[in-house]
């Protein structure tokens, strides 16, 4: 490999050693087009960080407004358009409206989904499975370009006539679909745009994980025999491919209604502004469990490594995360029970959603049943991993009671819900997003982070992200409403007012969490020691490579004899056996 | 490879034999790129049932059987041409048989360009058929934007179709250059005579759904 530069800055191959068609291109070149999977995952990576912390602001000067109202936000104030924030550097009514939609769009479809998705999914899919790439490299490049440029044209709505859309991440119709209600027609329209161009960097993803999984996997790696991150990510595949159409059809509606006249949304022509709620939570429930269900995949892998024990139930999570799959699908009316809907059929989709609870508990009871008695590991994923095991328990208990019509009802439009979605976005979500970070860095990167580091992290932000949003509950039961910039004109939130100060402190507090992450990662990505090719004593192929890996990753295709978590087996020395390793004749497995 | 290993793993597993394309890379199995295909068709046909089921609450909300609404902002709003699209559909779905009668005939190691050209001139003639029906409804005061939701849906969903009808002929097209000009497809290997074959199928099969629901429910 004496042709073979190391790449500090991503830490793989830049060469690969055949030819100069389409991979080996140095310098800008390799950033800008390069079709290994690996490079993509880091694109998508490093992209969706600088979403990260403009989304991440945009909460802060939200939590500022809503503690202190009309006090000018310090630094943040005078970084924000004049649409935004007035002189001094307040947030002005209409500018909180913009941010609550831009920080919803933004954390959604620019960090959590690809960063779940798009880095993840890259990056394990082909290594977990024992392919040299995805089934189509160029259409994965493809959806990397695509997704940088939706991003563009959703930042460019702040600089639009009228600014940001202020209509939530929602754009409930009419408001969104009627030029005079949301004042920017232009806005609305490019936020339009961008989430059809998105959801495109999604299908194409999408097709591609797929089509990767049934038909590229290693002699051996049968469907039964994938690690769960890999059986997460393809299940999520499917849902993109069957929810994210249905959004990108009706954001094309609210395109021509707002610039050819058409009625779709527009009462006076026959149209109906339901229609959207429809469309929009046909595609947005589905989209809670494409956002999970990865989550829970890199969880249930991080906790048996961990635990040094097999994940309990394999194949149960496997159905149990098909089966959330289904039910996410007709659910949708659950988020509409306030909008006006027949009694009978606000029962119906009540009942489906708390079926959602079973699979759900079975996951949760084999998270359970894998680090019961095990050897556990404390490390800083371990910890993120638990982390999302009880903050998912926390917001997918109070899911379910919302599921029940009356509750909803008196908690709709209320910050309980507020509470509830972060505890299911922030607190399971992102805390499993830094699990993995934290487990694969070593493998992406060729280098460790820095231990010390990683605790400051994981405790600052598990205190302050609690800090944040469990006052939250209190306050959407004591009647707060959700999208108000001011708290204080009412008089019957007055009393609740410190709880929004303590909000906000987490807030600010959960900001600064970051600080440590962004420096561990950058820090170590030069400094960090070299990392060993299995830091963990982990099972799967990803880890039998040395690093940095390869483009093609594997010099010779392996071959697998059994199922992805062998820990602790009885009679072995070791307490781990890798998917591509035999076990010793006198060693008896159990199934798969 | 361990052979037995390989066959019990291999539920859905296409054969790893790859030939290679002219810079010296393997190319993709056909099998793969045909499950791609279909993955990608998947969700346009949530796509168009996205559209589809907007209609039908559009349709729902209003009284479903009080359609078209005679009477819009004082315009008397125009039935559907159900015969020149019936003729009209008639061609489409027949150039989908064309087109796989050119497929056949490459599997058998003939040329079949005529054929595919005959399919891509089909289509066109759809879309030209469907141009003059906007047309005339154009002129009898329906649009985007005039005969209300009637007019929308109408125009958006034909709009949206016949989009992708456009893409569909260009694409035979290109197929068609291909086979004439390089001889491209043949009985061993012809991905993308068989993908757009797949792309085109579809089309044409959504077509027929879109007849029903926009001519004669």
């Amino acid at each position: 490999m004496s042709a073979t530069t190391v790449d500090a800055s991503i830490g793989m191959d830049v060469h690969d050693g055949h030819g100069s068609h389409g991979h080996g291109k140095k310098g800008l070149m390799h950033y800008i087009w390069n079709t290994d999977h690996k490079v993509i995952a880091m694109q998508f990576l490093w992209t969706s960080i600088i979403y990260l912390v403009l989304g991440g602001s945009m909460a802060i000067a939200m939590r500022w407004q809503l503690a202190w109202p009309g006090h000018p936000i310090p630094i943040l104030g005078h970084l924000l358009p004049s649409t935004v924030v007035s002189e001094d550097g307040a947030l002005i009514p209409g500018g909180y409206n913009m941010l609550v939609t831009m920080h919803g769009t933004i954390l959604v479809f620019f960090v959590a989904m690809p960063v779940l998705i798009g880095v993840f999914g890259n990056f394990l899919i082909p290594l977990k499975i024992g392919a040299g790439d995805m089934a189509f490299p160029a259409l994965n490049e493809l959806s990397y370009w695509l997704f940088s440029i939706s991003g563009l044209i959703m930042i460019a709505t702040f600089f639009a006539p009228g600014g940001a859309p202020g209509t939530g991440w929602t754009a409930y119709a009419p408001l969104s679909s009627h030029g005079p209600y949301n004042g920017t027609s232009l806005g609305q329209t490019l936020w339009c745009v961008s989430l059809f161009v998105n959801g495109l960097s999604s299908l194409t993803g999408a097709v591609n994980y797929i089509t990767t999984v049934i038909t590229m996997r290693a002699p051996g790696m049968t469907m039964f025999r994938m690690p769960l991150p890999v059986w997460a990510i393809f299940i999520t595949a499917i849902l993109l491919i069957f929810a994210i159409p249905v959004l990108s059809a009706a954001a094309a509606l609210i395109i021509f209604d707002l610039n050819f006249g058409t009625s779709f949304y527009r009462p006076a022509g026959g149209g109906q502004p339901l229609l959207w709620q429809h469309l929009f939570w046909f595609f947005g429930h589905p989209e809670v469990y494409i956002l999970v269900l990865p989550a829970m995949g890199f969880t249930s892998e991080i906790l048996a490594v961990f635990s040094r024990k097999p994940v309990f139930g394999y194949k149960a999570m496997v159905y149990a995360m098909s089966v959330i799959g289904f039910l996410g699908f007709i659910v949708w009316g659950h988020h509409m029970y306030v909008s006006g809907m027949q009694l009978w059929l606000s029962a119906a989709f009540g009942v489906s959603t708390m079926v959602i609870a079973v699979p759900s508990a079975i996951k949760t009871f084999n998270w359970m049943g894998t680090i019961w008695r095990g050897s556990i590991h404390y490390t800083v994923p371990m910890a993120f991993a638990v982390a999302f095991v009880s903050m998912f328990v926390i917001g997918g208990l109070s899911g379910i009671f919302m599921a029940s019509t009356p509750v909803d009802l008196f908690v709709h439009h209320t910050y309980f819900i507020v509470a509830h979605f972060h505890y299911v976005i922030f607190g399971a979500i992102v805390f499993s997003v830094f699990a993995a970070i934290y487990f694969w860095y070593p493998k992406m990167s060729g280098r460790m982070w820095n231990e010390t580091l990683g605790w400051i992290h994981f405790w600052m932000s598990f205190v302050f992200f609690n800090l944040t949003f469990f006052p939250m509950h209190n306050l959407g039961l004591a009647g707060m409403m959700r999208r108000i910039s001011d708290p204080t004109v009412y008089d019957c939130l007055k009393q609740v007012q410190p709880l929004n100060v303590i909000c906000t402190i987490g807030a600010i507090g959960l900001g600064l969490s970051t600080i440590p992450f962004l420096i561990n990662m950058f820090w170590s990505l030069k400094y960090g020691p070299k990392a060993p090719a299995n830091p963990w004593n982990s099972t799967t192929l990803e880890w039998t490579l040395e690093n940095p890996i390869q483009h093609g990753n594997f010099p010779v295709t392996p071959t697998i004899y059994h199922g992805p978590y062998e820990y602790s087996i009885p009679g072995m020395e070791k307490d781990f056996l890798p998917q591509n390793e035999k076990a010793p004749d006198h060693i008896k497995l159990e199934a798969h | 490879m361990n052979n037995a290993a390989f066959n019990n793993a291999s539920l859905f597993h296409a054969p790893t034999v790859q030939e290679a394309d002219h810079h010296g890379h393997p190319k993709t199995d056909p099998k793969i790129c045909r499950l791609g295909t279909i993955v990608f068709l998947c969700s346009e046909a949530l796509l168009f049932s996205g559209l589809i089921s907007a209609y039908l609450v559009v349709r729902a909300a209003g009284g479903f059987s009080n359609w078209p609404p005679n009477f819009h902002d004082g315009i008397e709003l125009p039935a559907m041409p159900r015969l020149l699209t019936g003729i009209n559909t008639v061609i489409l779905v027949s150039s989908s048989f064309v087109y796989h009668a050119a497929e056949s005939a490459v599997k058998k190691g003939k040329s079949g360009s005529s054929l595919i050209l005959l399919a891509a001139m089909l289509g066109a003639t759809f879309v030209g058929i469907q141009c003059v029906e906007w047309t005339n409804l154009y002129r009898e005061g329906l649009w985007f934007n005039k005969g209300g939701v009637y007019g929308s849906s109408f125009f958006t969903l034909t709009g949206f179709h016949g989009a992708h009808v456009c893409i569909g002929v260009l694409l035979i097209l290109w197929c068609f250059y291909l086979q004439v000009t390089r001889r491209t497809f043949t009985p061993q290997r012809h991905v993308a005579l068989e993908n757009v074959g797949l792309y085109w199928h579809f089309v044409d099969v959504v077509w027929v759904f879109l007849y029903v629901i926009l001519y004669w429910l």
